[in-house]
Order: C-alpha cells, then sequence, then structure tokens
C-alpha cells in the first residue's frame, strides 16, 4: 500500500487552522521600518516636478526614495520576455506615470501610518497625457503612444498558420463568425502581496523575505538590478496566503532594498487592498474574432482567431497571455487547420500577467461559447457536436497542430460522465417544464483541456531566439544525523498542500508514514535546492515537481541500502525498506533502522563502505520529457501536459433583477493519478468559483481616461457563499505516460472552463429573448437591458 | 489587559502588532473579506473597521483565544477533517464566524451557513468544504 493517492489529511492545516500560519506581515524583524508608496492618481502623466523634502523631513520617517534616485541606484528590471525595442523599466516611475496606481515614489518610517502621513507632504506636479485605454485603437495606430521611443503601442503583432487553413474554408459548408470580448479580473489572493529587505553592510548583502511565487526568476532580477551576485543574496518565502499567479512584483522588493540600503534597517512593504486591486496583476482582457469552418454534420475543419490583447503596462511577459491562448487554442478538438494573428497591445491600465489559467479562459470562452452557437445553428445537441470533434482516447498520445502533446485522455468519457452525474436528460426535461411555466432556465456545457508545465522555450516564438526552455524543478531530501527525514522542494506552496504531498511521496519511497517526513515550510534560496524555472506556477508540481522529490528519495535510498548491505554483508538486492528500517528480506532480525544507519553515514563513517560519502542527502532536478524547442513550423509545446474536464450547470434568470441563480453545477475532470484526493477536490471547487466569479461578478472597469472605477471589493465583486453552489465533483483517471505518477495539473482547473459553462447556461436560459452573450461578466443590469429591449 | 494607545490605531493593528496576536489576518482593511474576524463582547466584528480605543472595556475574543492549550478545538478539527481551507488566510476569520453561527444556533441548515458564512471572502475553496466543516462540527455537537 501506498501513501501517493490517498486522501491524508494535511499537515499544514493543523497550524492553520489554529492561527498559526507565519505568513508575510507576521515578520517582524527588530528596528524594521514600514513602506507607503505614493501612486499616480493619473493614468497617463508626464511628472513635471517632484519634491520630497517635507515629507523626509516628517519625524518618524528614515527615508524618501523617488523615481530618478532609484534609477540613479539600480538598474532596469529585466522582462520575462523581451520587448521589441529594449524599455528602460525601473522600480518607480521616473519621468511618466502610465497607469492609476503606478508608484512613483516611496517613504519609509517607524510605522505605516506615517509614512502613509508623509506621502501626503510629496509635492507632484502632474502633466496630464491623453490615456491609451483601447486596446483596438492601439492596433490602428490611433492611441496615444505610452513609450514614444517605441513608436507604436503593440509589443507584439504576428499571424501564426497551422495547416491549410484558406482550403479549409474554402472546403466549409459554413462558416461561424463571432466577437467576444473579455474583461480583465483577476483572482485576488486573500493575502496582498508583500516583502522586507534587509541589507548587511558588512557583506554587502541582502536578506528578503517575501510572498512571492516565482523565486527562482526573482533572484535573476533582483541580483541585475542591484548589480550584486546571486551569491550575497537570500530569498525566503514564508506560508503564502494564496497566489494565483497574481503574487510577482520585483520592484517592490527593490524599492525596500534600496530603502534598506539607506537606512540600514530591515524595511517591509504590503500592499493594502487598493494597491493590490489597482496595481499589482490583472488576467488581461481583449476581443477576440474567431471564425469556425465546418461541415454539416458539425465537423470542424478549420479555425481562424483574430486576437488583441490588452495587456496594461506590462512589460514584464508581454505576449505571454497569446503564447499560452495558441497553446490551447483547439481545445479538445480535433481541428486540422488554424490560423491565430495576434497583437499584444499596451495601454495606460495595471501591468496584465498570471492569473489562474492565463489566457486560457479567454480562448476556452471562445471557443466553447462558438461551439454553443454552432449547436444553435446546426440544431444539434451541443453535447453531440462536442463528441463529433473530440480527439479520442485512441489517438493518445496526440500532437496538436500547434506543437504541443495531449498525452492521454478520454474526453468523451468525462463528458458522458459529466451528463449522466448532472442528469442531462432529466434537467433537459426539468429546463421544458420550467419553461412552459415562465420560468427562465438554462443548462450550459464546456469542456476543456487543461495544460501543466511552462516550457520556456516557446518564448522563442515571440523574441524570435531562445533564452530559456524547458521546465524544471528542484528537490532534496536528507536524513539528519539523529534519522529523522527532511525534504524540500523549490516551489513554495500557496495554498496546495505541498507538505502533506511531499511527504507521502517521500514516504513512500523510504518505508515511512508520512508524519515521519519533516517538509520546510515555504522556500529559503540558501537551504532549498533551486532553479531559474522554480517557483508555484503554471500547474507544475505534478509533472516536474514531483520528479525531482522521487529522484532526491531515491539517491537516499540507495545509499540506506549500499551502507546497510555493508554492514550486515549481504546483497543490496535482498534488503527492503519499510518501517523505519532496512531489513534483510524475510530475516526481520538482520535489520538496521534508520537511526542506526544515520549514526553510521555521518559519525562512524569508518563503518561505510568503501569510497562511499559520509552523509545522507540528495538532490536532484527533474525536467518534463515533453519540452520541446520550436521547429521550422514554428510548432512548439508552450505547455506540457494535458488534463481535461467537463463542467455541465443549471442556472435560472430572475426577470425582475435580471441576477443569475446557479441551480446545479457539476464538475468531472480528468488529471490522471491523484496524488491526494482531498486536495484535488480543493482545487477543482476553488478554480470553478473563479469561473463563476469572472463569469458573472467580476471586472475591472477603466473609463475613457483610464480610471479605474472598480478599485475595492464594494464595487470588484468577489463570489461569496451564496454565489458558488455546493459544485459537485465527479473524478476520471488516465494516467499521463510522462510524469512520474501519472499525475497531471489540477490548480487551474475550472477556471479554464468554468467562464465558458456559465455563459452558455445564461444564454441558453435566455433563448427564448434571442441573445447572444458575447462578454463577460453578464451582470444584472446587462440581463435586465436584454430582457426590457 | 491595559494599554495607552493612538486613537487612530485599529483593533487589527492592535492585536497583531502591539499584542503580536498574528492568528487575526488583515486582507481588505476596508470591512468587506473578514479575514480580520473577531468577536467583541461574543459578536463577530470586523477588526479592521474598529479602533483599538472602541473596545475599552470589551471582551474580545481571538482565533488564539479559541484554540486550546492543547490540540484543537471540534470546529477546528472539522476544518481540518474536511479540508476546509487551502491558503489558511481566511481560516481564523472563518473560524470565528462559524463559531459565533454555531453558538447562536446549534444545528443550522445548509442555507443557514451559507448565509452566515457569506459575511467572509475565501478565494481558494469555492466554500465547499468551509460548509462542510461547519455542518460537520454542528452535526458532532447534536
Amino acid at each position: 500500500m501506498t501513501w501517493v493517492g490517498r486522501a491524508v489529511p494535511l499537515k499544514e492545516d493543523a497550524r492553520l487552522v489554529a492561527g498559526r500560519g507565519r505568513f508575510l506581515d507576521d515578520l517582524v524583524p527588530g528596528r524594521m521600518l514600514h513602506v507607503a508608496m505614493l501612486r499616480s492618481p493619473h493614468a497617463h502623466a508626464r511628472i513635471v516636478s517632484l519634491d520630497a523634502s517635507a515629507a523626509a523631513a516628517l519625524p518618524g520617517v528614515a527615508a524618501v526614495l523617488t523615481g530618478r534616485e532609484a534609477a540613479t541606484r539600480s538598474r532596469p528590471i529585466r522582462p520575462l520576455i523581451p520587448t521589441p525595442v529594449p524599455i528602460d523599466d525601473w522600480c518607480l516611475a521616473v519621468d511618466r506615470a502610465r497607469f492609476v496606481g503606478e508608484p512613483v515614489a516611496a517613504v519609509a518610517a517607524v510605522d505605516r501610518a506615517t509614512a502613509e502621513d508623509a506621502l501626503e507632504l510629496i509635492r507632484v506636479e502632474w502633466e496630464p497625457l491623453d490615456a491609451a485605454v483601447d486596446a483596438e485603437a492601439g492596433v490602428r495606430g490611433e492611441a496615444p503612444l505610452l513609450y514614444p521611443a517605441l513608436g507604436t503601442n503593440v509589443l507584439w503583432h504576428d499571424t501564426l498558420t497551422y495547416g491549410d487553413v484558406d482550403g479549409a474554408f474554402a472546403r466549409a459548408d459554413g462558416v461561424l463568425e463571432e466577437r467576444f470580448e473579455l474583461s480583465r479580473y483577476a483572482s485576488t489572493p486573500l493575502e496582498t502581496f508583500g516583502c522586507i529587505a534587509a541589507w548587511d553592510a558588512g557583506t554587502d548583502a541582502y536578506a528578503f523575505w517575501t510572498n512571492d511565487q516565482r523565486p527562482g526568476l526573482t533572484m535573476a532580477i533582483l541580483a541585475e538590478s542591484l548589480g550584486v551576485p546571486q551569491a550575497r543574496i537570500r530569498l525566503a518565502c514564508p506560508d503564502i496566503g494564496g497566489g494565483f499567479g497574481n503574487k510577482r512584483r520585483p520592484a517592490y522588493l527593490l524599492v525596500c532594498a534600496l530603502l534598506a540600503r539607506r537606512t540600514g534597517r530591515a524595511v517591509k512593504f504590503v500592499e493594502d487592498r487598493r494597491e493590490n486591486l489597482s496595481a499589482l496583476m490583472q488576467a488581461a482582457g481583449g476581443v477576440m474574432d474567431l471564425s469556425l469552418a465546418y461541415r454539416r454534420d458539425g465537423t470542424l475543419l478549420g479555425l481562424s482567431i483574430r486576437d488583441v490583447t490588452d495587456e496594461g503596462k506590462n512589460l514584464i511577459s508581454p505576449a505571454q497571455h497569446n503564447l499560452i491562448k495558441l497553446g490551447n487554442i483547439a481545445n479538445g478538438y480535433r481541428i486540422p487547420a488554424i490560423r491565430y494573428a495576434a497583437w499584444s497591445v499596451l495601454t495606460n491600465k495595471c501591468p496584465s500577467g498570471a492569473n489562474r489559467g492565463i489566457g486560457k479562459p479567454f480562448m476556452c470562452f471562445a471557443i466553447e461559447r462558438a461551439l454553443a452557437l454552432l449547436a444553435r445553428r446546426l440544431a444539434l445537441d451541443p453535447a453531440e457536436l462536442r463528441r463529433r470533434n473530440y480527439v479520442s482516447a485512441g489517438e493518445m498520445p496526440y500532437a496538436t497542430p500547434t506543437g504541443a502533446t495531449y498525452d492521454s485522455g478520454d474526453y468523451h468519457a468525462t463528458l458522458q460522465a459529466a451528463l449522466e452525474r448532472f442528469d442531462y436528460d432529466g434537467r433537459r426535461h426539468e429546463q421544458a417544464r420550467g419553461r412552459a411555466a415562465g420560468r427562465l432556465l438554462g443548462i450550459g456545457i464546456a469542456t476543456s483541456v487543461e495544460p501543466a508545465g511552462t516550457n520556456l522555450a516557446s518564448y522563442e516564438i515571440i523574441t524570435g531566439r531562445r533564452a530559456a526552455s524547458g521546465s524544471a524543478e528542484a528537490a532534496m531530501v536528507r536524513i539528519e544525523p539523529d534519522g529523522q527525514v527532511r525534504a524540500a522542494v523549490g516551489d513554495p506552496p500557496s495554498g496546495q498542500g505541498y507538505e502533506t504531498v511531499v511527504s507521502q511521496i517521500v514516504a513512500d519511497e523510504l518505508g515511512l508514514a508520512p508524519d515521519q517526513v519533516e517538509v520546510a515550510r515555504g522556500f529559503d534560496s540558501s537551504t532549498t535546492p533551486w532553479l531559474y524555472l522554480s517557483g508555484n506556477y503554471s500547474n507544475k508540481f505534478s509533472v516536474t515537481d514531483t520528479g525531482a522529490i522521487v529522484g532526491a528519495a531515491r539517491r537516499v535510498r540507495d545509499k540506506l541500502l549500499r551502507i546497510a548491505a555493508h554492514r550486515l554483508e549481504a546483497d543490496a538486492a535482498d534488503l527492503e525498506l519499510r518501517d523505519g528500517a532496512v531489513a534483510v528480506r524475510g530475516m526481520p532480525a538482520r535489520a538496521l533502522t534508520l537511526k542506526e544507519l544515520a549514526r553510521t553515514a555521518y559519525a562512524d563513517v569508518l563503518g561505510l563502505p568503501p569510497g562511499e560519502e559520509p552523509g545522507l542527502e540528495a538532490r536532484h532536478a527533474h525536467q518534463n520529457p515533453l519540452a520541446r524547442p520550436m521547429d521550422a513550423a514554428r510548432r512548439v509545446p508552450s505547455q506540457l501536459v494535458f488534463a481535461n474536464a467537463a463542467h455541465c450547470c443549471l442556472v435560472e434568470v430572475d426577470r425582475g433583477t435580471g441576477g443569475v441563480t446557479i441551480l446545479a453545477y457539476v464538475v468531472v475532470h480528468d488529471c490522471g493519478r491523484e496524488l491526494n484526493p482531498l486536495i484535488v477536490e480543493g482545487m477543482v471547487h476553488g478554480s470553478t468559483a473563479h469561473g463563476i466569479g469572472a463569469a458573472l461578478l467580476e471586472a475591472f472597469r477603466y473609463d475613457e481616461r483610464g480610471q479605474l472605477l472598480t478599485s475595492t471589493f464594494m464595487d470588484y465583486l468577489k463570489p461569496t457563499a451564496l454565489d458558488v453552489p455546493d459544485i459537485e465533483v465527479g473524478r476520471l483517471e488516465h494516467p499521463s505516460p510522462f510524469t512520474p505518477f501519472g499525475a497531471k495539473g489540477v490548480g487551474e482547473g475550472g477556471a479554464i472552463p468554468g467562464p465558458a459553462a456559465v455563459a452558455n447556461a445564461v444564454e441558453d436560459a435566455l433563448a427564448p429573448y434571442g441573445v447572444t452573450v458575447r462578454a463577460l461578466p453578464i451582470t444584472p443590469e446587462q440581463i435586465w437591458r436584454w430582457l426590457t429591449t | 489587559m491595559q494599554r495607552e494607545i493612538e486613537p487612530r490605531r485599529s483593533l487589527s493593528d492592535f492585536l497583531r502588532e502591539d499584542l503580536g496576536l498574528t492568528g487575526t489576518h488583515v486582507g481588505c482593511e476596508h470591512g468587506v473579506c473578514g479575514a480580520c474576524t473577531v468577536l467583541v463582547d461574543g459578536w463577530s466584528a470586523r477588526a479592521c473597521l474598529l479602533l483599538a480605543v472602541q473596545c475599552e472595556g470589551a471582551a474580545v475574543t481571538t482565533i488564539e483565544g479559541l484554540t486550546p492549550a492543547e490540540g484543537l478545538s471540534p470546529l477546528q478539527e472539522a476544518f481540518r477533517a474536511c479540508h476546509g481551507l487551502q491558503c489558511g488566510f481566511c481560516t481564523p476569520g472563518m473560524i470565528v464566524l462559524a463559531h459565533e453561527l454555531l453558538a447562536l444556533n446549534p444545528a443550522p441548515t445548509t442555507e443557514q451557513i451559507r448565509e452566515a458564512l457569506a459575511a467572509n471572502l475565501c478565494m481558494c475553496t469555492g466554500y465547499v468544504t468551509i460548509v462542510r466543516a461547519v455542518a460537520r462540527a454542528a452535526a458532532a455537537r447534536a
């Protein structure tokens, strides 16, 4: 019996339910200062002058940092994906602010309140400029320029073609054309972003504590911008209160580092919620024009997409949304010919970036909406239309036209299981009865593939060269001198229960119970093994982290067996490792405990086999085998291993208020082998709730001057326990042949098909009104307009 | 206890920074998310919206006060058994809220549980396992 695969209650839950987690804001180094940032009230404005002398003179203020000073004391922040013309982007805005909420100066003071008081004393003379708020105007060259040196707001544009697209459209019986729009939204982890920086004058070394999700990349940025070697930077992550991709902002770490260096004291910055909503990270919005060529029987022949992505001031990873959309463009369907024309456009809005599913929710929304519309046009059941186009189980592993590999799964079976669990036929009858009685009931189906792991080689599509590639993670396992086991992985969790899962994996390898394995909390660059690629992103635990942990544990295990074989004068092949001891198979009396073997390895080293290195510690890094470089046809997997899911929901629209109630919601998903079903089910619930939020509630609204109108939780609405139904989850398990346990990613889960499922249901409910849902979120106001006009 | 504090100090800052009771979390500082929920004289309240001086003479109970010296309370055990949390940031506020609910209504229906929990936000769980945890704790008492 193994521990992997069992619903083991979580180690970390025991401390978290008691309020004994250790989050960033709980850390308080001695003599620490607090930072507050002065932020631009304008979407686009020149900084004519900035006078911070009165702020610096306020009692309790230790230092003020302006953008100009930051530019002289640090180097620009290196982007993950470079822009076509290099653009210098410092940790504070220098001459010009480019979105509402962009920081232009920072104050370090004895407490946050004093620092905020000091902000009011900073005098800025602004020259407001016209704001670029419409990405399509940017494409047409009609928008004010954010960076005149660039000559355009379009950071990237290309048209990628796979297969005979013109032929497919020429042969088609029909073409469905539609335009879809997605608002900006965000997963808004409940803990905001924060960091602490400290500087040691004696060694010119920096220490950081932060809830940054991607420490490997951040280490590189910090070293380059501060001009110190990575060996003199230590970065640690405590418990992280949710991430969803949002928790990254190296600029804030740099601001704190410069203030720590100036003052010689530890410096902390923690976003307040307005700062988080207006300035951290939003999913890119945009417009997608879709053309789908089909045969009369519903067979899909070709797909052509024109995609304009509203990046905001995203100089960190421009075009990343586009790349990921391209990788998922065909969803689970066999579409032989694909064209993707995309524009990545700067606007005067919050930087867009990673947010649960990055790009995939919009891509899935467009495709799954299109299939719903096509089903209606062809008078086919939406489930049947999908069946006619799925990649079948027999075709796995299936090479997609754009270069990804669908590794395993049975999409037909997933959909079938969801329909049965949902009682699809019964619900259709219920809907018909309800409609006859005047109720607005609707059923929505959406299905999706869900990839895991990022292949950085795919950025070559955008940049034309390869700077980084693949998907990998590092881990270590160590048996301490007292025989106790400790493990660490370079991926700081933000609620995914890695302490528990890692202990399950190590326990199986070393013949222990999970309770006997200590797993390091979070991340510490000075003790955790890590790579540039290390971090908590892209669903990657199952495809890279697991291999690193297993590899390290096996090295320790092999060494234990070699030492035991030597000491027991037995053949290593005759030994077994279980219940905390190595024994000769069938002779339990001839055994050595881990404690005894650890004593040999660390203390009584003359007892080791000849040539064996003392100690019982191993590190291992694992890269997923599906990552490949781009080929001559520009095919490359942006992501690696594909789970899949089917969502079915029943909604009711209130004629009086335009409100939507979700009456039933079923998810059947297949993420390969589940490492801990308790964690997996939670991920499915939570991600689906994010999908529901994006569908019905959440939107960052900017006015025509680029002012953010939804900067608090009073107007940026999150789903509550009354908005999210009791999501029913079923599962299939088709293991991946390309991961150590056959596991696949599941963290992005329902955030991908959820918006489409709800939108399809609302449209179905409003069928008597002939409504077509083209944009999200679908607010009561929108519905009320549909019902009354 | 008795402390002299600045009038503008919020209850949440007072608990966290002056008393070191970091189990009370701060998620929005404008009274929506409920991560900072504590009991004031037995009633749930947003610690971020109260000034500490307003609580003069009141009994304030935080997650630390609901946690036994050894082990966990039955409600906390139920949250762990149902994995009614993920990142754990909303959890103390949710448990304080659920504690109040069960004190007022020892056998709530699922709808009543949802209605009570709708006061707070959780970004991780979709609330499904939180509702389960509260129902489990209620059933265990019955």
